[in-house]
């Protein structure tokens, strides 16, 4: 079971590089900053998954704890672009807003600072730069999904006035549960500290929470960012259908 | 002094009508809300929009009469208001999403 939450940690890790690269050319070609903040986020996560779980899959011990405090820095920095890109899509006109990206990504930074003064990263919940890190991460997570919920609601009135496509009004649907499926990833990242500070072992509801919102969060950006043909006609019958039109 | 496409509207609206300023700017905040936008944040499509197909409603329930005229007007003069001034305004997530997941 282990090794299949880690093989799906790999495999979302490969997505989100996908993911990354095709947002980045986006912004190439458009000079829009939303593409490249989310595409700079996807590329440090897909990096920090890969380098996270190659050790663990391979049966070798793990990185020395240099190369394991990188791989946090990778991640904590990734998150950054990630606030910046909530902000900018969905709140740019908000003070409060600014403050949640500043509280957010200054305990990403002093928990990186502290981890790296420490010396080795330690995945415990007696240690509180983990859970300022926890933290630091897990508001994008909850702030993005809230976001979309939001949004989803009102885009339903626009797309009846012909203002918004339903597929993109189904976009906002993923995204929401994009959010909350990467939520319920941060509270299993707390019960995998559980076990490994308790047994070293992981529990099976750890493995299936890591491993299923993983597997979960690909199919739901497989479909927002690169929505098959059969899925965008579902969407835009759906939407035309007697039904939905009430 | 009028700043945002929401300004300008209902500086006209209240022109047009018998309405207040009060009123007016509720008229539209509820036509607006009704259409699932934002009063910081739409396009003059938009807005065209919402006076096509709902503030002639919300006039007529206001007894405000011959709602689609003064829309018609209002709409008039806010586009070419808008044509003159700088009205920038913050790219929409609806865009946003639309070329994220452009296919």
């Amino acid at each position: 079971m282990e090794e299949y939450a880690y093989l799906t940690s790999i495999l979302a890790s490969i997505f989100y590089l996908a993911t990354s690269a095709r947002l980045l050319r986006l912004h190439r070609r458009t000079r829009e900053r939303p593409e490249c903040l989310l595409g700079l986020y996807f590329a440090c996560s897909g990096l920090y998954y890969l380098a996270y779980n190659v050790p663990s899959l391979l049966g070798f011990d793990g990185w020395p704890p240099s190369i394991g405090l990188a791989v946090e820095w990778v991640y904590n920095l990734g998150v950054l672009p990630y606030l910046l890109f909530i902000r900018l899509v969905f709140r740019p006109n908000d003070v409060w807003a600014v403050g949640l990206v500043a509280f957010a990504s200054g305990c990403l930074l002093v928990a990186g600072v502290a981890l790296t003064a420490g010396g080795h990263v330690d995945y415990s919940l007696d240690n509180p730069w983990f859970l300022t890190q926890w933290l630091g991460y897990t508001i994008p997570c909850a702030w993005i999904g809230c976001e979309a919920v939001l949004d989803w609601r009102s885009s339903g009135k626009r797309a009846r006035l012909g203002l918004v496509q339903p597929l993109v009004v189904n976009r906002y649907l993923l995204l929401a549960l994009f959010g909350a499926s990467q939520f319920l990833a941060c509270l299993s990242d707390l019960l995998f500290a559980h076990d490994i500070s308790n047994s070293e072992a992981v529990s099976l509801v750890t493995n299936v929470l890591l491993g299923g919102t993983e597997a979960a969060s690909v199919v739901l950006l497989w479909l927002a960012f690169f929505p098959p043909d059969f899925y965008a006609g579902w969407i835009a019958r759906r939407a035309h259908s007697p039904v939905a039109a009430e | 002094m009028a700043t945002t496409l929401f300004d300008i509207a209902a500086e006209r609206l209240e022109e047009s009508t018998d309405m207040d300023r009060l009123a007016a700017r509720g008229t539209l905040r509820l036509a607006l809300k009704e259409a699932g936008l934002d009063t910081q944040n739409f396009s003059l499509a938009q807005l065209r929009t919402v006076f096509e197909r709902l503030m002639p409603k919300e006039l007529e329930a206001r007894g405000v009469p011959h709602g689609v005229a003064i829309c018609s007007a209002v709409m008039n003069g806010v586009a070419s208001i808008a044509s003159t001034a700088d009205l920038s305004t913050a790219e929409s997530p609806d865009e946003i999403f639309k070329r994220l997941g452009g296919r």
